[in-house]
């Protein structure tokens, strides 16, 4: 049977979203796949603001907008828990056994801007 | 926005980078200056320093201040006598006696960390007033969030979240710093921002205290090394 579709909730009623663009800076440009900075950002993420803290922020990680050769991701979250989700990313000084900063490049609200401003980057 | 980030430490006091190492990174990460902080061994480290950071200042392209944290209150005396030949006196808290002397004292730009390794906060009204007086900054330090952990992390953050709003209600100025040893502990200032958001700032005040508060001691400095200062509050006219 074909399930049916979910209506489409109204734009004013919408969760409203912040992309953020971000780069890693690695020890040796170490190369990491989108797996393991998923796994580092939840795990951080879920110790320091807990799964409570977690579930308010809608934080996830784009798969097609993350570039291995430069280390440029984008993070989506909604727009009242940027600054908890900005604070948590500084708070990963690891991945694996490579140490690694996170350079915020730019928070916007919209996927096209912040997209064109890291192909500059890129 | 200008940004700066006032209390690194290099491998000339308990860091493990080069000053070049921690420079180039701060300059990546958007800053428009660092200082540099350490202890005073011997007069000789004053002009020593000075050259150094001197000449990276120019070949690395960003804004580099030379700054003497004290450890104790004979250290603390012995550097506001030689207040003109360094930029930032900083002193490091978490001795209670010190905390105090710290916001007493005019010459003094930062007090770091007054909760450091105590159980306590380190810091009531009385010395937040006497902060505000003397246009002494309170540090909110990163290092001591990102080097913990678990409940240590928590109680750390209580008590620095209780400082801040004791600054917050005595208008006492607010600093936020990396406290890094290392140039992988040097963080955006986005990050500094928003840590300060959470640990009790409003936006506009966290970013005044990575932008604001170190222009203000800045101009401090440069009105200390002109030849008309004397000393705090005192200085030739005419």
């Amino acid at each position: 049977m074909k399930q049916k579709k979910l209506k489409i909730v109204k734009p004013t009623l919408r969760e409203k979203e912040r992309y953020m663009a971000f780069q890693i800076i690695s020890e040796e440009d170490e190369e990491f796949t989108y797996s393991d900075l998923e796994s580092a950002i939840w795990n951080t993420m879920l110790d320091f603001l807990g799964e409570e803290g977690m579930s308010k922020t809608s934080v996830w990680l784009l798969k097609d907008c993350w570039d291995q050769k430069n280390q440029i991701g984008i993070l989506k979250c909604n727009n009242k828990s940027v600054q908890e989700v900005v604070a948590s990313l500084g708070l990963i000084d690891r991945l694996g056994d490579n140490r690694i900063t996170f350079k915020i490049l730019k928070i916007s609200g919209t996927i096209k801007s912040i997209k064109s401003s890291t192909s500059k980057n890129g | 926005m200008n940004f700066y980030d006032f209390h690194v430490h290099s491998e000339f006091s308990e860091g493990e980078s080069s000053i070049e190492e921690i420079a180039k990174r701060a300059k990546l990460l958007g800053y428009k200056g660092i200082c540099f902080t350490t202890y005073l061994d011997n007069k000789n480290k004053i002009k020593k320093t000075k050259e150094i950071t001197s000449k990276l200042s120019k070949k690395i392209g960003i804004e580099i201040f030379t700054g003497f944290q004290a450890r104790n209150t004979s250290e603390l005396d012995r550097l506001i006598k030689l207040r003109r030949e360094y930029d930032v006196l900083l002193v490091k808290g978490s001795d209670l006696l010190l905390n105090r002397k710290a916001v007493q004292t005019k010459e003094v730009d930062i007090l770091t960390h007054p909760e450091y390794n105590r159980k306590d906060s380190g810091f009531n009204h009385v010395m937040a007033e006497l902060a505000a007086e003397n246009n002494v900054a309170i540090e909110v330090n990163f290092r001591e969030v990102l080097n913990s952990s678990k409940n240590t992390r928590a109680n750390i953050m209580h008590k620095i979240k209780n400082n801040v709003e004791l600054c917050k209600k005595y208008r006492a100025p607010v600093i936020i710093c990396s406290g890094a040893v290392t140039h992988w502990q040097l963080r955006d200032p986005k990050v500094l921002i928003s840590m300060g958001c959470l640990l009790g700032l409003e936006l506009n005040e966290a970013k005044k205290s990575v932008s604001e508060t170190p222009e203000n001691i800045i101009k401090m400095i440069k009105e200390r090394q002109n030849r008309k200062w004397i000393r705090p509050g005192v200085k030739v006219i005419g």
